[in-house]
């Protein structure tokens, strides 16, 4: 059983539900409200800790509801949408038309995922041989798209590019294979040519053109045209129904094209409505015909899938994840027909463009005040507001205690003796620019199954502002801090209860003792994922002065004196100490 | 291996302040951790850097225009190493690995490892004795590993980080990628990349002094 170095989690009030929906303008009528809460111990053990339980360096504060904030509670807001390909910024008016995809020229590999390069296929010209022609310096065309990590290129789907940019609008009008793919308008151009040079009759209905495999784009723009059309001759017959809400994304639109299905409805209560209109409607709706409206067969033959698999090697199959990465992209097969929907050959993938990631500013769920915002521009890493938990509340760190020649040496494996007292140094950082009382409380035992007795030596105790390093040093010589040192039980190489261990310029070390319980499983039983841990519930609470903010300074300007405010905040923690190991482990 | 590193690199100096005279570069003492000094043949157009260590009891034969690069390891303490012609052999490579799976006892006329020409072993990558062959034009990609007596065919490609189990066979043409996947590479660009390779060879002549007579 590996080791476990130890941790501290914290717990953001979010889980507690009562006090989040509570509008909480005053925080400290909030914990006294919540002192019932404070008598029940917090299990870290329970399976709703998982989900409260964060590190300091996850955690937000927002400083005027003066409380812990966590990823899971925090509202976000997109602030600026990139691709971190190309570093470009997408305005978000082009996202809803042009999806979360990078449309420049930023894909990724379909085999591996690895990103692409536009490479020019023609060979840099011989130097030798340079004197002759003229000078056409630089690559030329075509293009192709190459993987240098697992050697795919688009030259294995058949295609190449004209140009080295714009590679998104280039590829989608193009089939694996290179062969170029009708946009639906291109298809209706060639239609109406069709028909103007008199072949109308020849060509429709028995078009071998018009049983054209689509693609699902084209298809679904094929049918909307259609339903669209349907659905403005079907209500135009109708009276007092605008043009307007014709759009065929309309709700009231969609709730009429469903009326016209509920025809033969069996539900009762909606026969009689179902009846009237449909009846109504029914001479003047009909369905898609024919491809260009969008009607696709489906194709029973599979005897090319078939042959092709046969002729294929595991190696040329899509996994899984590749499959997957296909659909995500909305990337429609343009190749041929999908089998049940998924590509299953790799000759039928398509790169895929770089999915776009977002930078998000953070507010306060409570107080919808701003708690982290970075800065819009793609390319910077900065942030112009960042409330970190970890300017606001004091950080712990653990460590075994070892006072030399009284610790016996610690165990090589590093897990915990059970029923052997072992004593850990918690170092509490202030990181406030004044000085904070700290409460500690834990339960005599921890939590769950196996139950370690925990005694914390000094509950209680102040910690210095985080002051300034060199002030620090210049006033060292004051009896008052040198006072405040000696009275750590350090010194005396023993910790002593009701005393420190230790007090630096703003961190206070004090010395909690454990006494690991006896992990003994009866039967066959199986130990739970991390059972073994020794882990303390510890109730953290502190409270300092801090100059008063907000609303009541702008208010009273003229007053000029200091308004000192007492501010507290108290958090239940988890303090992971150490593994324990069993009897027969440690022999 | 960062530990081993560290020793190597430290040792030369320990030598040097016992030979004075010669300077910090062109230092001729063996570094103390390469061992036995294994037999060589060298083509005379080989460019072999001096600080590149081969250590064994059996035979190193290195073809013409070949480039070993500094603190590159040949170790043919099991058998004999052979590298054809117009290799790469990048820094910190190990050839003729013995052992991530103990130490392994070849026949008495068994090679450890047989490079074809055209090879390229890329920074860090190991390739481990027994048998292993490495075919024509194949790169062994940054930081990868050939487990021992692989056979790799012609023009294959080792991806960067990835591992060749032992014994396996790699046919021609073979991409190995990711966690142990394989595909084919279909871009029929080994003329162009063997042009390449002799292009950067005679780059790599101009710049990495050859000491073959180190080693002779
Ligand atoms: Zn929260
Ligand atoms: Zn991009
Ligand atoms: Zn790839
Ligand atoms: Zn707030």
């Amino acid at each position: 059983m590996a080791p476990l170095s130890p941790y501290t989690y914290i717990q953001c009030p979010c889980s507690d539900a009562p006090s989040q929906a509570r509008p909480s303008e005053t925080p400290t009528r909030d914990i006294a409200a919540d002192q019932d809460d404070d008598d029940r111990t917090f299990d870290p053990r329970a399976p709703r800790s998982n989900y409260s339980l964060y590190p300091l360096e996850y955690l937000l504060y927002c400083e005027d509801c003066h409380q812990i904030r966590c990823p899971r509670c925090v509202a976000e807001e997109i602030v600026t949408y990139y691709c971190p390909s190309c570093l470009f910024e997408v305005p978000s008016s082009n996202l809803k038309s042009e999806g979360n995809r990078c449309t420049r020229s930023c894909f990724q590999c379909p085999v591996c995922i690895g990103p692409l390069q536009v490479t020019s296929l023609e060979t840099p010209p011989d130097p030798n041989l340079l004197a002759a022609d003229n000078t056409s310096s630089g690559p030329s065309g075509p293009y192709i798209l190459a993987c240098a990590y697992c050697h795919w290129s688009s030259i294995e789907i058949g295609i190449k590019f004209d140009k080295p940019n714009g590679i998104y609008s280039q590829l989608q009008k193009l089939r694996n294979g290179g062969q170029t793919r009708l946009t639906a308008k291109e298809r209706k151009d060639r239609r109406k040519e069709a028909m103007s040079t008199g072949s109308f009759a020849s060509t429709h209905p028995s078009n071998p053109g018009s049983d054209d495999v689509l693609d699902v784009e084209s298809q679904f723009e094929n049918l909307r045209t259609f339903y669209s059309h349907q659905l403005s001759e079907s209500t135009s017959a109708a009276p007092g129904l605008s043009m307007s809400d014709l759009g065929i994304s309309s709700p009231s639109s969609l709730a009429r094209l469903m009326n016209y299905y509920n025809v033969g409805s069996l539900d009762p209560s909606k026969k009689g409505l179902g009846n009237s209109r449909g009846r109504a409607r029914l001479g003047t709706f009909r369905e898609a015909l024919d491809t260009e409206e969008g009607l696709q067969l489906a194709q029973l033959d599979e005897s090319a899938s078939i042959s092709a698999f046969k002729a294929s090697t595991l190696s040329d199959l899509t996994t899984t994840s590749q499959r997957l990465s296909q659909a995500e992209s909305h990337l429609s097969n343009l190749v041929s027909p999908a089998l049940h929907g998924s590509s299953r050959l790799t000759s039928t993938l398509r790169p895929i463009p770089v999915l776009l990631r977002t930078k998000r500013s953070k507010r306060c769920p409570v107080c919808r005040h701003i708690i982290s915002k970075p800065e819009p521009k793609v390319a910077s890493t900065r942030f112009r507001i960042r409330l970190v938990a970890g300017s606001y509340i004091p950080a712990v760190s653990i460590r075994p205690l070892r006072v030399p020649g009284v610790t016996p040496p610690p165990p090589p494996d590093g897990l915990l003796r059970p029923l052997v007292p072992a004593q850990y140094l918690l170092t509490f950082t202030n990181p406030l620019f004044e000085p904070v009382k700290v409460t500690l409380a834990t339960p005599s035992t921890t939590p769950g199954r196996f139950a370690s007795k925990v005694t914390v030596l000094c509950p209680q105790f102040e910690i210095d502002a985080n002051t300034d390093v060199w002030d620090e040093a210049l006033k060292s010589g004051s009896s008052e801090t040198s006072r405040r040192r000696d009275e750590g039980s350090k010194a005396g190489g023993v910790a002593e209860v009701g005393k420190i261990w230790e007090r630096g310029r703003n961190w206070v070390s004090i010395v909690v003792e454990v006494v690991p319980a006896l992990i003994k499983t009866e039967g066959g039983e199986e130990l739970k994922e991390d059972e073994d841990v020794l882990e303390i519930p510890m109730f953290i609470r502190i409270e300092w002065e801090a100059d008063a903010t907000g609303a009541e300074v702008g208010a009273a300007p003229g007053t000029g004196k200091e308004v000192r405010e007492k501010r507290e905040l108290a958090y239940w923690s988890a303090l992971g100490i150490g593994r324990i190991g069993s009897l027969g482990q440690l022999g | 291996m960062f530990a081993g590193e560290q020793a190597e690199l430290g040792k030369p100096s320990d030598t040097m302040s016992s030979s004075a005279t010669t300077a910090k570069r062109t230092s001729t003492v063996p570094p103390a951790s390469a061992g036995p000094k294994p037999p060589v043949s060298f083509s005379s157009s080989v460019t072999i850097a001096e600080l590149a260590v081969l250590t064994g009891t059996y035979p190193v034969a290195i073809g013409s225009e070949t480039v070993i690069h500094p603190r590159a390891r040949l170790e043919s303490l099991g058998g004999s190493i052979t590298i054809g012609r117009r290799c790469i052999i990048h820094e910190r490579t190990k050839i003729g690995y013995m052992g991530t799976e103990g130490k392994v006892v070849l026949d008495e006329d068994d090679r450890a490892v047989v490079l074809g020409d055209y090879v390229t072993v890329e920074v860090g990558a190991v390739v481990e004795a027994s048998g292993t062959i490495i075919g024509e034009g194949t790169v062994v990609g940054v930081g990868s590993r050939v487990g021992r007596g692989a056979v790799i065919g012609k023009y294959c490609t080792i991806a960067p980080q990835s591992e060749v189990p032992a014994g396996v066979t790699i046919p021609d043409h073979t991409v190995v990628y990711g966690e142990n996947k394989q595909r084919t590479d279909r871009r029929g660009v080994a003329a162009s990349m063997m042009k390449a390779q002799a292009q950067q060879i005679t780059n790599l002549r101009t710049k990495i002094p050859s000491n073959p007579a180190k080693f002779q």
